[in-house]
């Protein structure tokens, strides 16, 4: 989340909106999103419903797996980064800075 | 033609794969497991729509995927737990 949020300002620019999604209580997260600087919403999914939704529930954890999606405005998927390769969301920034994702 | 091997070397040899043949099931068995339900949307689905709750401070305030629809591009975070890492 650190690292979205190092990457607000030119998301937003591309008409972006950042989510951050656990299975942490609202006030948890919002706890977190204090101590580590995170000022978009860190939405609280209690239960795991949307995780499970998304396939992307671990039994191991009782957790979601650690992926980002990127949304377009259409609503479907444009981008996926999953496990490892979603601690750096370079390549999604990239993807809304194309000029096609711009207007 | 194969001479037969002594059994003082077969039996070692025999040990040593049985012994590689467990490690390697030990490492299909340390693959994420497919979690029940729902599979992974793939690039190019829609992204299923859900509200959820966030607390702002003062109150729970609710936000929809679908309230941006045509609006915004949405990123979609996932992570683990909080208080753990970044």
């Amino acid at each position: 989340m650190k690292a979205l949020q190092q990457d607000l300002k030119r998301l937003e620019a591309t008409d972006t909106q950042v989510l951050g999604v656990s299975v942490d209580s609202a006030f948890a997260n919002k706890a977190f999103a204090d101590q580590i600087g995170v000022t978009f919403p860190l939405l609280s999914d209690w239960g795991a419903e949307v995780t499970r939704q998304y396939g992307i529930y671990l039994d191991k954890y009782k957790a979601a797996r650690r992926v980002n999606f990127l949304i377009g405005k259409d609503g479907k998927i444009l981008e996926e980064q999953v496990d490892k390769d979603a601690i750096d969301p370079t390549k999604i920034v990239d993807t809304c800075e194309r000029p096609k994702l711009k207007n | 033609m194969q001479k037969k091997l002594p059994n003082v070397l077969a039996v070692p040899l025999l040990a040593g794969a049985l012994a590689l043949s467990s490690v390697g099931s030990a490492l299909a068995q340390a693959k994420p497991p497919e979690s029940a339900g729902a599979s992974m949307p793939k690039v190019g689905e829609m992204a299923p729509d859900f509200t959820l709750k966030y607390f702002d401070g003062n109150d729970l305030k609710d936000v929809s995927l679908s309230q941006y629809r045509g609006k915004k591009n949405v990123v979609l975070g996932f992570f683990i737990f909080a208080f753990t890492g970044g």
